[in-house]
């Protein structure tokens, strides 16, 4: 009965991967208004590189542990993707001293629950456990860092598991095949364009050498950060962590990844068909950059004005008042490694037609850029951030999520921020940002038609 | 691993916590005392953060609706949020969204919850939004016509989730005649026909204080919160027709199985029976049995059929306990040319539950994991208030904890041997597979 749902992590859904990258933007730096000093991190970089971040949080008597990798989908080349997730599933097949199956069956007798994800970006381990048993898992995670079976008949098992996992999330969903349809339109060079779980040829192909090679590549102190949030005292957990991690040796510094998205030179569209669609879906798309850009506070702030809540400007004009859909918004990952898009959607209400609906989201786009946002609308937005920050710090998990995600970025550090330049964005920021990255120039559109397929394509999309 | 996530499932058969929990002290998990209109109060208080939730929880859910009116429940909680006596909907949403709360209403199958989150210095304003709600709701005709619209668009665009396809065909195989058979949201005809007077006589009858239960979790005092409900809840009395008592659906039931086409690359399998609810003194063994059957990534079913054969990402057993009832789901994913191997094999496990006695090595994880993991279930506080409200609205009492982990630590061999053969045998079970 597992009350984490990180599998959901995977999940091509743009709605739920978008919303994950919105959770992962919530934190609570020091100056929140409403919010009470952030809880001290401790930092720590070992003599291999091993990034470390403790959090003393005694309210409960548990600890969250996260692991995070620095290579996601991100990181594969054609030919190979969704290695960076086969090999997830494979961290719990086995070292040669913990068995297949072992590591879980280890923590849950120790009363934890141990999951994993992997993104676009990165790849993360977690455990939710009594803090008495950190020591357990330190050893756990220092043991598959470096010492993974990778047996070929587990991974021959494995794969088929993992292509199961890709029909139910992707090829049986045509949200989920619409999603991965539209990645590959609005990317031709930088391998966002591939779906996280990786094409099913390419999973049915990919080799035990392959992972070998993926994992000793990726898998060293000095590519990982380790976050400890919970009821430990940070002096102690360190000697844990040198203590089991120390002993590693620091790998070599694992290639950067050099892909640039070229610029886009005009509109892209594609159209799906799937017979087992209901409701036709319409996204629109626009390049936009990441959280270096002075630009990404209003992205974040816009993403929210849309979309967070019934009051939002696209609930309330596309569901409520225009009658067009059944649900709308349009969300913005800030935290992303490398530039990403700003996603318009909407699923339509039975017997709205898709054209309508694209013009209708157009023409909140062009009201953007058009007119300010009225003050009210504004102030919600950023008084919905805030808030959320604030609820954030009550879960441990969470915490040790967001530091995580952050340094992942290039600090923790970087979660003071986040608020300060949310507060600045003015709407004449809005405008600005609305007028210069939705453009034409920028612009994929994708439309999910409920009808019988024109030709049996639907699984690769416009690939 | 990604192992999947199988809540929306469980959720949609039977709203109900899970309360697999052992409790680490007989620390009081939070203050109980009955309001003079016979709500229950339960409060914890958890001063570090300056968030607060409410949560009310009433009779008016699904095992409530009217033979003819499947949806009514969830229609009538969907429709409370839009509009009072004093405002709109879209001022309702206004008024918290701009202080970055929420409040939602949302009926389950026993029954109906309305939840606000609010920080702190936002607390009188959330309060009162959620008395107008409680207490005036107008259910404006125009709103009715929107969110009527919206149901059947939702219930439509289900039809493209196999799980739920499954979960609303096995429904009524599983509770033959009674209220928990019948779908929560109801159906795109019945939910057409519902009447605002439906609506109105709905809300009348099972928002009501005796019976509801009033969990508070956050940056407050029991003095204060008591005195602010009290100001804004106290002339909130019940009606003069009591409450009708719902009948318990039947523990055994003939199995049926029934094939829906679809064309899709997997095929959805649930297997389904009622169970037992969590007062029974046999729940415990069950817990235990379920566990070490399908209940994590060291059970037999996730060994056998994902570990051992790669036949599924998703394969589980669990037990979804409700207030009146409880039903019994194993649940798998698979591609179509091997269904038959995996069922076989899924079969295979659930007999063998109840034909041959667990291992020692298998009791003493489950016993590690039921107790050991409890504290992860109430470590924040939406999770607390959710535990707080499952155990007052199904009457286990605040000793749940305490007396869980001393049941599950009292679970013998024989004893899950014993009720696997009587609720985990396959031939008890419905099943329903949704593919080619």
């Amino acid at each position: 009965m597992d009350l984490m749902r990180p599998s959901r992590f995977v999940s091509l859904s743009a709605l739920v991967v978008v919303l994950l990258l919105l959770a992962v933007g919530t934190a609570a730096p020091q100056s929140a208004p409403a919010g009470p000093a952030r809880l001290a991190v401790t930092e720590a970089t070992l003599d291999n590189g091993l990034r470390v971040l403790v959090q003393e949080d005694p309210r409960n008597p548990i600890v969250a542990v996260q692991i995070f990798y620095r290579v996601g989908s991100r990181n594969e080349l054609p030919g190979a993707t969704g290695l960076a997730h086969f090999l997830e599933h494979m961290m719990f097949k086995g070292t040669p001293t913990r068995g297949r199956g072992q590591i879980s069956r280890l923590i849950e007798q120790n009363g934890g629950r141990d999951n994993a994800f992997t993104t676009k970006d990165v790849t993360g381990y977690y455990v939710n456990i009594a803090a008495d048993r950190l020591d357990l898992v330190l050893g756990v995670e220092a043991d598959r860092m470096r010492n993974l079976l990778l047996d070929a008949g587990e991974i021959d098992s494995e794969r088929q598991v993992v292509m199961e996992e890709r029909r139910s999330r992707i090829d049986d969903d045509p949200e989920g095949v619409i999603y991965e349809a539209m990645s590959s339109l609005a990317y031709v060079a930088h391998p966002y364009r591939a779906p996280i779980i990786g094409w099913m040829a390419d999973i049915a192909r990919i080799n035990r050498g392959e992972l070998r090679a993926f994992y000793d590549t990726y898998y060293q102190p000095n590519n990982a950060i380790l976050v400890i949030a919970g009821d430990v005292k940070a002096d102690a957990a360190l000697a844990m962590v040198r203590r089991h991690f120390g002993p590693i040796p620091r790998g070599a510094t694992p290639p950067p990844m050099t892909a640039v998205e070229p610029p886009q030179a005009d509109e892209r569209r594609l159209v799906l068909r799937k017979e087992d669609a209901q409701l036709p879906v319409v996204n629109i798309a626009w390049h936009v950059p990441n959280y270096t850009s002075p630009d990404a506070a209003a992205l974040e702030v816009l993403s929210t004005l849309l979309s967070e809540g019934r009051s939002s400007r696209l609930y309330r004009r596309l569901v409520y008042e225009k009658r067009m859909a059944l649900g709308a918004g349009g969300e913005y990952s800030y935290t992303s490694l490398d530039p990403t898009l700003f996603w318009f959607y909407a699923t339509l209400l039975p017997g709205q037609s898709p054209e309508a609906m694209e013009q209708a989201l157009l023409a909140e786009v062009e009201q953007l850029k058009r007119e300010p946002v009225p003050t009210e609308e504004l102030e919600r937005a950023r008084n919905q951030i805030e808030a959320a920050f604030v609820w954030q710090q009550d879960s441990v998990f969470s915490r040790a999520s967001v530091l995580g995600r952050y340094e992942l970025l290039g600090s923790w550090r970087l979660l003071d921020d986040f608020l300060p330049k949310l507060r600045a964005v003015t709407a004449a920021d809005l405008q600005r940002v609305a007028q210069r990255y939705f453009v034409v120039e920028h612009k994929n559109v994708s439309v999910l038609l409920p009808a019988p397929a024109a030709a049996a394509a639907g699984a690769t999309g416009s690939r | 691993m990604s192992r999947p996530g199988r809540g929306r499932l469980l959720a949609a058969l039977v709203l109900a916590v899970v309360l697999a929990a052992g409790g680490e002290a007989a620390v009081p998990l939070a203050h109980r005392e009955t309001l003079p209109n016979g709500a229950v109060l339960l409060v914890a208080e958890r001063p570090a953060i300056p968030i607060v939730v409410v949560r009310v929880s009433m009779a008016g859910g699904a095992v409530r609706d009217p033979g003819d009116g499947a949806g009514l429940a969830n229609l009538t909680a969907e429709l409370l949020t839009r509009g009072t006596a004093h405002r709109s909907g879209p001022e309702l949403d206004r008024a918290i969204e701009f202080v970055g709360g929420g409040l939602d209403a949302g009926a389950g199958r026993d029954g109906v919850t309305v939840t606000l989150s609010v920080l702190k210095k936002d607390l009188p304003l959330g309060l009162d939004l959620l008395g107008e709600v409680l207490r005036e709701p107008t259910f404006p005709a125009e709103e009715m016509t929107r969110k009527v619209a919206d149901i059947q668009a939702s219930l439509r665009r289900a039809e493209q989730s196999p799980d739920t396809v499954a979960g609303r065909a096995i429904g009524p195989m599983m509770f033959p005649g009674h209220p928990y058979g019948r779908p929560a949201a109801g159906t795109v005809e019945s939910v057409g026909k519902l009447t605002r007077d439906q609506v109105v006589a709905f809300h009348r009858l099972y928002y009501r204080p005796d019976g509801a239960s009033i969990v508070v979790v956050g940056d407050v005092t029991t003095a204060e919160i008591r005195q602010a409900l009290l100001q804004r809840l106290g002339g909130w009395t019940a009606p003069a027709t009591p409450l009708a008592a719902v009948p318990r659906p039947a523990i055994s039931v003939p199995a049926q199985s029934r094939t829906i086409t679809r064309d899709l690359s997997q095929t959805t399998v649930l297997l389904g029976r009622p169970s037992i609810r969590q007062d029974d003194p046999e729940y415990y063994p069950l817990a235990v049995a379920t566990y070490v059957l399908g209940g994590g990534s060291a059970s037999r079913l996730y060994t056998r059929v994902r570990e051992e054969k790669g036949l599924a990402y998703s394969v589980y057993a669990g037990a979804q306990p409700g207030r009146y009832g409880a039903s019994y789901i194993v649940s798998l994913q698979t591609r179509t040319d091997a269904v038959a191997e995996a069922v076989r094999l899924v079969r295979e496990e659930m007999a063998r539950m109840g034909r041959e006695p667990i291992a020692a090595a298998e009791l003493d994880l489950a016993k590690s994991f039921l107790i050991g993991s409890f504290p992860l279930r109430l470590d924040t506080s939406g999770k607390l208030a959710g535990f707080l409200g499952a155990v007052e609205d199904n009457g286990l009492g605040l000793d749940y904890p305490e007396r869980y982990k001393e049941r599950i630590g009292r679970v013998t061999v024989a004893d899950v041997q014993r009720v696997a053969a009587k609720y985990l045998d396959p031939a008890t079970f419905s099943s329903v597979m949704v593919g080619k």
